[in-house]
Parts: structure tokens; C-alpha cells; sequence
């Protein structure tokens, strides 16, 4: 082998050790820069599990100790229509409840109707278990509040801010309506500004809450429940007609 | 020295049973969880009002994961494809534990099928976690299985050059693969997915 070739085999090998230590490096950087995003990943998720831990417990277990119940109401219900009606209704519901939503849809004038002519009440259980379903604004909680507000200053605006409501049913999982809009969807329903204005108040969020409790506790399994005369209806409520047949078989007609 | 440590883990890591047994027993997963939605699916068409009652369970509410359209989007439960597709994953961990070595050709349709596979389960897991908005433990474990397939596929078929990519883009991704850059990128992934989740439904999961 000649000298100049040896010298360019050499260099050639210096050149080639060079490139490995570059490559070397920069592998090694990677390699930081991933242990750095996956430290950077766990360290996040803790923070966020123990966040939910404890954001989860404080709205049930702070709220029932403020329990206010609106005037009109008892024994977690709000009535709408002729207290001496032959036949009571209770509905269990959920203002995020899609199949809620359902049932209005389908009974809502028939519900009207047996209102007007007097052959029943109705007691409105609102309840708030869907709360997790509106990304973090509690929506079941704060139209819930609203209706119980307006049963304590406005109750003959009940029924039509409930029906109101359900028109406007924002989707299960979103962040449902914000306070604004239900306000607004209260003033279209008749209900004096003054009412209105106290629903930020929040006054009956733990009467809400409490009447959730009391509801599983009494043996309600999901929402929609109807209850007619205190017996479970167990017809199809997700179309006209059955609800409205087993009422007026109660009543007699 | 702890070099010898990452060294050793790294050798178990590139060992080819290691491999194959993370295969198959990812697969075998998604095959029992696809086998428990099949019979759910067809509990509920047996009784639809089974669950139409929204459950106290605030993060499953109204039967709505079941019932929601994404979850028949042939025409049949999602669950049936994991039943027809994951035996075939299955049997091929074990002909490799074997000792098989299937074809070039082979293994690249392997490739591509299950591509879309894991393109389909992203898309289901995203539409449960900001459509539908309800979890599903055994789609998320279908989820996790399907990533695990996909990334030692992926693994074993740029390893072996089953692809078909152009030079410099093989010789660049199999130097990946040696560094474990690719195995950072599945963990980090994984992480960040439990992150996802847990941002969104800790509250419910945790209360």
C-alpha cells in the first residue's frame, strides 16, 4: 500500500468516526428530548387524577349542606297544574337526559292538554346525575336550579319554562346552555326579570342535589321515570299515546 | 453502570420472541374484548329497552355508546371485525414464534390491513371520547391492543425491510428503530391518550 493511500484510508476512517460520534449525539438528544416528553407526560397525569379526586368530591359532598327547598315544593317535587286532580304524575328527569328530551317530545302536548282539562298534576322531580355529561359546567345542576328558582317566585311559569327547556336541549357531552341563554329562554317563557335574576343565586343547587340522592334512594334506576299515582309506568313514553292512555285509565275515563 | 441495564432491556426489547409474544398477546386481547361487545351487541338487539333508562353511572348514561350509529357503521357491530380480523394476527405471532418467516408481499398487506384497522379504531375512540361522550372500558382496551399490534408490526416490518420504501427512508427509520426512538414514541403516545382521558372524565372516573 502506498504511502498517499494509506493517508486517505485514514482519513477516510476519521471522517467515518466522526459521522458516528455526530450520529451518536444526536441519537442521544432524541433520546433526552423523549424521556423528557414522557416525564413531562406522567407528571401531567398525575396532576390530573389527583385534580379529579379531589374537584370530584367537593360538589356532592359541599352541596347537600345548603339545602333550600322552594316554596311550592315538597318532598322533592315541584307541582304544575290542579292540585285536586284525580291523577298525579311524578317525572323523574334530567335536563341533559337525551331520552328525557324524548319524552317530552313525544307527551308534551298530551301532557298540556291533561293539565288543562284538569285530569292530572303533574310532579316535576328534577334531577342532576347527568352533571358530568356537560364538560364541566354542571348544566343538569344549573337548570335544575333554574326551574326550583322560578317554582319558588313564579310557579305559574313552571310548566312552560320546562317545556322551554326541553325545546332547547343542548346535547349530552356539550357544554349545554350557558346561564345567559337559559335566562333568556326563562324571559321568552314569561318569567318575571326579578326571578330571573336570582338564578345565579344558585339557592337550590343543594336541594337539587339532595332530591338526586333521595331519588336513587328510593329505588329510581335512571331517568326518564314516570310514576303515575306513585306506580311505575312501564310503557313506551318514546311515543304518543301510552302515557296518555294509562293517565286517563287512572282517572277513570 | 446503568448502561448495562438500558443494554440488557434494550436486547429484550429488539429480541424477536419478545416481539411476537407482545403481538400475540395484544391480539388475544382485542379478540376476548371484540368477543365481549359482540355478545353485548347482541344482548341489546335482543332487548333494546334494556338500557334505555340513563344508568346512575354518569360517565355511561342512556345506553347511548350502544345505541349510537358509529357503532354499527357497517351495517353489524364494530366488535364482528375484531373477531374475524385478530385470529389472523394471532395465528401470525405464533407461525413467527414458530419460526416462520412469511413473504415480503405478505407481510406488507399484513401492514396495510391492519393500517386501516388501527385508522378505524382512532376514529371510533375519538368519536366515543367527543361525540358520543361516554367510555367503554373494552373498546378502550381495544384501543390499547390495536397500538401495541400496529407498533411491533411496524416494528418487524421495517426491520426486515417488508415495506417497500425508498432507500434512504428504510436506512433512516431502521436506525430509529435501533436507537428505540420508535418504542419513546408508543410510550409517549399511550401516555398521552391516559392523559386525554383522564382530563376529560377524571372527575367522573375518580369521584
Amino acid at each position: 500500500m502506498s504511502k498517499q493511500s494509506r493517508i486517505r484510508t485514514q482519513e477516510l476512517r476519521q471522517a467515518q468516526q466522526e459521522a458516528a460520534r455526530k450520529e451518536a449525539k444526536r441519537r442521544r438528544l432524541l433520546t433526552a428530548l423523549g424521556g423528557l416528553v414522557i416525564v413531562g407526560l406522567v407528571a401531567a397525569i398525575i396532576v390530573a387524577v389527583v385534580q379529579a379526586t379531589q374537584g370530584g368530591d367537593s360538589p356532592s359532598s359541599s352541596a347537600p349542606g345548603k339545602v333550600v327547598q322552594p316554596a311550592n315544593a315538597s318532598d322533592w317535587s315541584i307541582p304544575v297544574g290542579d292540585k285536586d286532580a284525580p291523577v298525579t304524575v311524578a317525572i323523574y328527569y334530567d335536563y341533559m337526559c337525551p331520552a328525557c328530551g324524548a319524552l317530552e317530545a313525544a307527551n308534551g302536548d298530551e301532557l298540556d292538554r291533561l293539565l288543562e282539562d284538569g285530569t292530572a298534576r303533574i310532579e316535576l322531580r328534577p334531577i342532576s346525575f347527568l352533571d358530568k355529561q356537560s364538560s364541566g359546567t354542571e348544566y343538569s345542576t344549573r337548570a335544575g336550579n333554574a326551574i326550583a328558582t322560578v317554582a319558588d317566585g313564579a310557579p305559574e311559569h313552571v310548566w312552560e319554562l320546562h317545556q322551554a327547556l326541553y325545546a332547547e336541549q343542548p346535547e349530552e357531552g356539550s357544554e349545554g346552555l350557558s346561564d345567559e341563554q337559559i335566562a333568556e329562554i326563562a324571559t321568552d317563557a314569561g318569567v318575571p326579570s326579578a326571578v330571573v335574576a336570582r338564578f345565579t343565586e344558585d339557592t337550590y343547587e343543594g336541594w337539587i342535589a339532595a332530591a338526586t340522592e333521595a331519588a336513587f334512594d328510593s329505588g329510581v334506576e335512571g331517568t326518564p321515570t314516570v310514576l303515575i299515582d306513585g306506580e311505575r309506568f312501564e310503557g313506551d313514553v318514546y311515543k304518543p299515546g301510552p302515557l296518555t292512555e294509562a293517565i286517563e285509565s287512572a282517572a277513570g275515563k | 453502570m446503568t448502561d448495562s441495564l438500558t443494554g440488557r432491556l434494550s436486547r429484550l426489547r429488539h429480541n424477536n420472541a419478545t416481539v411476537w409474544i407482545t403481538m400475540l398477546v395484544a391480539s388475544a386481547a382485542s379478540l376476548v374484548a371484540s368477543f365481549v361487545l359482540s355478545v353485548d351487541a347482541l344482548r341489546l338487539a335482543e332487548d333494546p329497552t334494556t338500557d334505555l333508562g340513563c344508568n346512575i353511572n354518569a360517565v355511561i348514561s342512556c345506553g347511548t355508546v350502544a345505541g349510537a350509529w358509529q357503532s354499527q357503521l357497517l351495517g353489524f357491530p364494530n366488535a364482528f371485525l375484531g373477531l374475524i380480523t385478530e385470529p389472523v394476527v394471532i395465528t401470525l405471532a405464533v407461525a413467527s414464534l414458530g419460526g416462520v418467516r412469511f413473504p415480503r408481499w405478505f407481510m406488507f398487506s399484513a401492514q396495510v390491513v391492519y393500517t386501516v384497522g388501527l385508522v378505524f379504531a382512532y376514529w371510533l375512540f375519538h368519536q366515543a371520547m367527543f361525540d358520543i361522550g361516554a367510555l367503554c372500558p373494552w373498546c378502550m382496551l381495544v384501543t390499547l391492543a390495536t397500538t401495541l399490534v400496529f407498533f411491533e408490526m411496524t416494528y418487524v416490518n421495517i426491520r426486515d425491510d417488508n415495506l417497500f420504501l425508498p432507500r434512504r427512508l428504510q436506512s433512516a427509520l431502521s436506525s430509529a428503530i435501533r436507537a428505540n426512538l420508535d418504542l419513546m414514541v408508543v410510550v409517549a403516545w399511550v401516555l398521552f391518550l391516559v392523559l386525554a382521558v383522564v382530563l376529560k372524565y377524571g372527575e367522573a372516573l375518580f369521584a
